[in-house]
């Protein structure tokens, strides 16, 4: 069931990709609207999923150890968000890049840029509904925590933030690179929006790095352990923050901002697939 | 500090150098080729695995340099330390600046001396106050207000401590690693693996360091684990502890992953576990009708009552494939060739001995069933005391709030003033700034213009 919702809110995400292409290629306000709308219905369809999939995740949980008073079901549940596979995780990426598209960047979805938006929050899901395993499993003793709801949820958006600049960023450097062509959106409004995306996902990313570290103090006896998933966001961390600094204190803008997100983008993807395929290490289940 | 003057001190030159952005730059690029090297090249390993995967040559030089311990040593350390001075020499550069800005609070002469934003004309016959009002606190909320005849002064500012962000930022970055590096040098880490029933004196320091008294006596009561129904994962697993002193008990506490247990300064976390045989595993041998009884120890080979073949015990496992309690067990019949069959034995499912193609299966003519399999669970528990901990957390809890300054609460100033001409109409000017949030900021300039203009024309 919950599967087939997803193929669907997959296929929506398609639909509102070609209707934001089509109101590129023709100008138009009205079709613009409608791929909103689009994206709308199938963020929503795609939450209906997330519960679904939570309230899976929880009853077969229960079967295992029945909570006994509230306290146990509250924690159950919090413990039970399917947040805590590869599948899982890349499902509520896909989401969090078209709900801050939708919601935190709503200005800038429009022209390329809500094209390549919806794009990649199509392509992400199909990925995790074509290629990766979807069953629930139960959980390892490590990952029963109040910790993992805001740890992972705070590392997603930053990642589906860094994701949003990403977009921008190639956009931008698609539309200034060396020819007349006229542009598709004004690049002053992608600029804005790499920054912002950017000052974003950093905020969160922050504070993954922070929650992740508390949950491994108490987890692991150790908050920071320079295991490669670690490491790895923290040498994401350290691109972003250079990134910000020369914006901000030195002043640079442009292309070259444009280039540091892109790079910043391939950190995320090997923190997030690179580091768990091929180095191993603590946080393997993911 | 004279900025202009060329040649400068030998102190002043080291301060430009230590609150330079491309020292934080070039800092934050080696610490990131730092960390990289540190996830390709495995750390930690026994010294012989890099002669073998790096080569006689390159080995050796990997060694000298400590690149296998490269988060212990100067490779990290001397970046991390000399970044920890960067950002304390720019806090201190820019904070006292930051609070001064903090501090000085939005006047009417700075109001005045905004830049102008829109403008809008109110008929002589209303009340500017009236037309004017509802819009602005509608769209800014509380407003400071200056009345002089013939003049009226609305003014807002929000976003003001934006300029302290970047400096909580900074300053508990700072807080953090200086907590670690307390607690790199004044903490201690190891390990403990306990026995069920057995008492622990000291703990196994990280990294071969030898061992240190606890101060005190543990004791492992007991060690339960659970397991999700019919698999090999285990749900949860705890240990129940007894801490002694003189002989005396001073407390229990049962110690759970995610849930440590602190006594006498110390802090234990439940790591891992494991078992291991508490005696002799007790075996029945049949061949047809003809059954003994066989006693065998952990990789001893042991004949057969029968004389005909040879077993030896591999291994014993508590949960094996979630079937429970197993033994490994390597089996030579004595006119069956050199090979030996190897199979597990599950306490509790003889059943599977004849099932084809299962790590179970015994080929024969001897059919071995466990009939006692005593084992004790062992439990590991990482230990620790960092007093660089609290540190850290307030690093933590300092940075949050910057966060929040720096990227969610950007500064806006805002003035409107209404000055009546000589004709009797009021000359309306939106005066404004906000130099880091400027679209946000346009968008709320055009918002009020529309409102202020719709009041002329009540």
């Amino acid at each position: 069931m919950i599967s087939q919702v997803l193929g669907l809110v997959t296929l929506v995400y398609l639909t509102a990709a070609g209707i934001f292409l089509a109101a590129t290629l023709w100008s138009s306000r009205r079709l613009e609207a409608w791929g909103r709308w689009a994206l709308l219905a199938g963020l929503a369809a795609h939450l209906g999923a997330f519960f679904g999939r939570w309230l899976e995740s929880y009853r077969h949980a229960s079967q295992f150890t029945p909570p006994q008073d509230l306290g146990a079901t509250l924690s159950l549940v919090i413990h039970q968000v399917p947040l805590s596979n590869f599948f899982e995780s890349l499902v509520f990426f896909s989401f969090s890049v078209s709900f801050l598209a939708l919601v935190s960047f709503r200005r800038h979805l429009k022209g390329a840029l809500a094209v390549v938006v919806a794009l990649l929050a199509c392509l992400i899901l199909a990925y995790a509904s074509l290629a990766v395993d979807s069953s629930i499993r139960p959980l390892m003793p490590a990952l029963k925590s109040n910790w993992l709801l805001i740890h992972v949820l705070t590392c997603f958006i930053g990642y589906a933030a860094f994701a949003l600049a990403f977009g921008a960023a190639l956009l931008y450097l698609w539309q200034t690179r060396r020819s007349k062509a006229n542009p598709i959106a004004p690049p002053p409004e992608l600029e804005r929006l790499m920054y912002r995306a950017v000052a974003l996902g950093f905020l969160f990313l922050s504070v993954g790095i922070l929650t992740g570290a508390v949950w491994a103090d108490s987890a692991w006896g150790r908050y920071w352990s320079w295991d490669p998933k670690e490491t790895w966001s923290l040498i994401t961390w350290f691109i972003y923050a250079g990134l910000l600094h020369a914006r901000l204190v030195k002043g640079w803008q442009g292309r070259r901002i444009a280039w540091l997100a892109i790079l910043g983008f391939a950190a995320v993807l090997f923190t997030y697939f690179g580091v768990s395929f091929l180095l191993p290490g603590l946080h393997s289940y993911l | 500090m004279s900025r202009n003057s060329p040649p400068r001190s030998l102190p002043g030159r080291l301060w430009d150098f230590l609150t330079s952005i491309r020292l934080t730059v070039t800092l934050l690029l080696i610490l990131a080729v730092v960390a990289t090297l540190g996830t390709v090249i495995p750390q930690n390993e026994p010294v012989a695995r890099y002669l073998v995967s790096f080569g006689p040559r390159w080995g050796p030089v990997l060694l000298r340099l400590g690149l296998h311990r490269i988060y212990d040593g100067p490779w990290l350390l001397m970046p991390v330390a000399l970044l920890s001075l960067n950002l304390l020499a720019c806090v201190i550069r820019g904070l006292p600046e930051a609070v001064r800005r903090v501090a000085r609070p939005f006047t009417l002469e700075a109001a005045l001396q905004l830049p102008l934003r829109g403008q809008f004309t109110l008929p002589a016959r209303v009340n500017p106050e009236t037309a004017v009002l509802p819009a602005l606190r509608q769209e800014l909320g509380r407003l400071k207000v200056s009345n002089h005849p013939g003049r009226q002064v609305y003014y807002w500012e929000s976003g003001r401590f934006r300029p302290l962000g970047p400096y909580l930022i900074h300053l508990s970055l700072f807080l953090i690693l200086l907590g670690a590096l307390v607690g790199k040098f004044l903490g201690v880490e190891g390990r403990l693996a306990i026995l069920t029933g057995e008492t622990a004196t000291e703990f196994t320091l990280a990294k071969g360091k030898g061992s240190v008294p606890l101060g005190f006596t543990l004791r492992l009561d007991d060690f339960r684990v659970e397991y999700y129904g019919g698999t090999a994962t285990p749900r949860e697993f705890r240990s129940d502890l007894t801490f002694m002193q003189d002989g005396q008990e001073v407390g229990r506490a049962a110690c759970r992953v995610n849930h440590p247990v602190t006594f006498g300064g110390l802090t234990f976390y439940q790591s891992s576990y494991g078992s291991q045989l508490a005696g002799p595993v007790r075996l029945k041998v049949c061949k047809g009708q003809e059954c003994h009884t066989l006693t065998v120890g952990q990789r001893r080979g042991e004949n057969l009552p029968d004389g005909q073949g040879q077993v030896m015990l591999v291994r014993v496992d508590a949960n094996f494939q979630g079937l429970g309690p197993a033994a490994l067990l390597a089996y030579r019949e004595a006119s069956g060739g050199d090979q030996p069959q190897l199979f597990w034995i599950p306490a509790r499912h003889p059943e599977l001995a004849r099932r084809l193609q299962t790590p179970f299966y015994q080929a024969g003519p001897h059919l071995f069933t466990v009939e006692e399999l005593p084992l004790k669970f062992y439990s590991v528990f990482q230990v620790r005391r960092d007093p660089g901990v609290w540190w850290v957390y307030a690093g933590f809890l300092l940075c949050l709030p910057g966060f929040v300054l720096a990227f969610l609460r950007p500064s806006q100033r805002l003035a409107v003033v209404l000055e009546q001409s000589p004709k009797g109409h009021w000359q309306g000017r939106l005066l404004g700034a906000s130099p880091r949030a400027r679209e946000v900021f346009q968008e709320r300039v055009d918002r009020l213009l529309m409102h202020l203009k719709k009041g002329t024309a009540v």
